[in-house]
């Protein structure tokens, strides 16, 4: 191969996904194809309930498909994997360890020694300004530094593919903001692929190569936008930028049309 | 009017307010014991209601005597035994049962149907079997804490927090690994609440067992000295064992405290 392509390549095709508990059966997602390439930071945005996160899981292999298939640089995904590594809406964080032992948690699992983990774990905690908290348990954390901690948590053990599934949702705005810059600063740095799930257009095309909208419930691909922004600008610059507003706003049309079908033609 | 009381209560220093609130803790106490004083000679004849007072200083003399170390001795040895096996047998089968579809069919009818006999009714049947002493007294607290344990453990390991197991599973956790890493440490805060609800229970299950037949043990002194008659002995020997298992209560929960840092 002469062109460089990075590890890191998502393909999901003619996904179907059917929840059956026995007595129900719902259709989360349907008939969706999606390739994101190795290194390529992917936003998925769409209405509640159209399946954003089942989409997630099943790639991070938690759940398993009905139908259709997803691999990951062409070999067909077999359950989870430390190739991909999720940073969950709500946390997930052990509470009986520390910032400290949660960081190290899949460096543990990788067989790494104490000193090793320790001071890998640290570069990602000073990376994620938690330094001082090493030995605190999660319930002495804001919501914000704990969202940092499952970030650090699933840096340190260096996924190529990121999937993170509305991880700055419950933040306030400029903690948001801070921990965007952080994470496409991060991005660039590590050549990872992301798979962002947010409810917010903005976010979406700011931090994204390419922006999926899914239509409401069944979930499938409504369609897909290109983001081609000059990341080398500072932030206001980027979001006063036309190219900014207009992908802005066309994400935003399509994505209203799926939360208020009501007032379509 | 709560309000007032709210702003005035915030003006006394703690250490005040704890010892007031502790004061207070122990009002219904001191209020029962002053009526006990009372009515025993005057409402209720003081030969089978001794006054508190009598029954101090015949706490004092077993406890100087050295009369009742042996078989204080003897009952706590068999609550500890019985509920230790409760908690080894009850968390496996909790968990067991939380995670093992064909071990939660097995038990699930066997314990709903267990549940409401008085432990205690089986000691006739236990003493058949293992006669009268310690295996007896053992097997009834064994069996009456089992229960508490059981329920608390398979509610806890039911509800493990699907998204740790995903976790876990994704940084390479599986197998038995996630049994030790992600179930257990999830499940142990109310395993713990499971043992708390169990002591007391393990207290009345071995006096009652001890009561209806033993050859030892305070609920042994308490049938004796009752059958004779003797009874500022029987209450003394009620009280003791009383404290003991209010201790045994508390320093229990200064324990969970120090482990359960993290809650
Ligand atoms: N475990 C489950 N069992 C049954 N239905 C589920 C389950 N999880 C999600 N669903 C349903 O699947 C659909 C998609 O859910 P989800 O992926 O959580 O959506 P989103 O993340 O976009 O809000 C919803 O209709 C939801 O009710
Ligand atoms: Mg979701």
């Amino acid at each position: 191969m002469t062109e460089r392509t990075l590890d890191g390549h998502v393909s999901i095709s003619n996904l179907e996904k059917v929840y059956d508990d026995g007595a129900e059966r719902t259709t989360a997602i349907k008939d969706l194809s999606f390739d994101i390439e190795g290194g390529e930071f992917a936003s998925i945005v769409g209405p509640s309930g159209c399946g954003k996160s089942t989409l997630l899981y099943l790639v991070a292999g938690f759940l398993d498909e009905t139908s259709g298939s997803i691999e990951v640089d062409g070999d067909p995904i077999d359950g989870p994997g430390t190739d991909r590594g999720v940073v969950f809406q709500d946390y997930a964080l052990f509470p009986w360890r520390t910032v400290m032992e949660n960081v190290t948690y899949g460096l543990e699992e990788q067989g790494y020694t104490k000193e090793e983990r320790r001071s890998r774990a640290q570069k990602y905690i000073d990376m994620m300004d938690l330094s001082g908290f090493e030995d605190n348990y999660p319930k002495e954390l804001s919501g914000g530094m704990k969202q940092r901690v499952g970030l650090a948590r699933t840096l340190a053990y260096d996924p190529k593919i990121l999937l993170m599934d509305e991880p700055f949702g419950a933040l306030d705005q400029p903690l948001r903001e801070s921990l965007q810059d952080q994470l496409i600063d991060i991005w660039g740095d590590l050549d990872k692929t992301v798979v962002f799930v947010t409810h917010d257009v903005e976010e979406a095309v700011y931090l994204s190569d390419t922006v999926m909208v899914m239509t409401r419930h069944p979930g499938t691909k409504k369609n897909v936008t290109k983001v081609d922004l000059d990341r080398s600008q500072t932030r206001e610059a980027i979001i006063t930028s036309n190219e900014f507003t207009e992908t802005k706003n066309d994400v935003w049309k399509s994505l209203r049309e799926e939360t208020q079908p009501e007032v379509q033609p | 009017m709560s309000n007032v009381s709210v702003r005035s209560v915030d003006a006394v220093p703690a250490p005040l307010l704890r010892a007031g609130k502790f004061l207070f803790d122990w009002i219904p106490l001191v209020i029962l014991t002053v009526l006990w004083e009372y009515a025993s000679g005057t409402a209720v004849p003081a030969e089978i209601l001794p006054p508190p007072t009598r029954v101090v200083g015949e706490i004092q003399e077993l406890i100087v005597s050295g009369e009742v170390y042996s078989h204080l001795f003897t009952s706590l040895f068999r609550i500890g035994v019985g509920l230790g096996l409760s908690i080894a047998v009850g968390v496996l089968l909790g968990i067991g049962m939380a995670r093992l579809d064909p071990v939660e069919d097995f038990f699930e009818v066997l314990l709903a149907l267990t549940y409401p006999i008085p432990k205690t009714a089986l000691v006739p049947l236990a003493i058949l079997w293992l006669g009268v002493g310690t295996e007896t007294a053992v097997l009834i607290v064994f069996l009456a804490c089992l229960l508490p344990i059981v329920l608390n453990a398979y509610n806890a390991a039911e509800n493990v927090d699907k998204n740790l197991v995903w976790a876990a599973k994704m940084m390479g956790t599986d197998g038995r690994q996630l049994f030790r890493k992600v179930v257990i440490p999830a499940t142990i805060p109310e395993i713990l609440t499971g043992v708390r609800q169990a002591i007391p229970i393990a207290f009345i299950a071995l006096v009652s067992a001890e009561l209806i037949a033993s050859d030892k043990g305070i609920g042994y002194l308490i049938l004796t000295a009752g059958q004779v008659g003797n009874y500022p002995t029987m209450f003394a020997n009620i009280v003791i064992i009383s404290a003991v298992a209010f201790f045994a209560v508390r320093g229990y929960e200064i324990l969970r405290e120090r482990v359960l840092v993290w809650t």
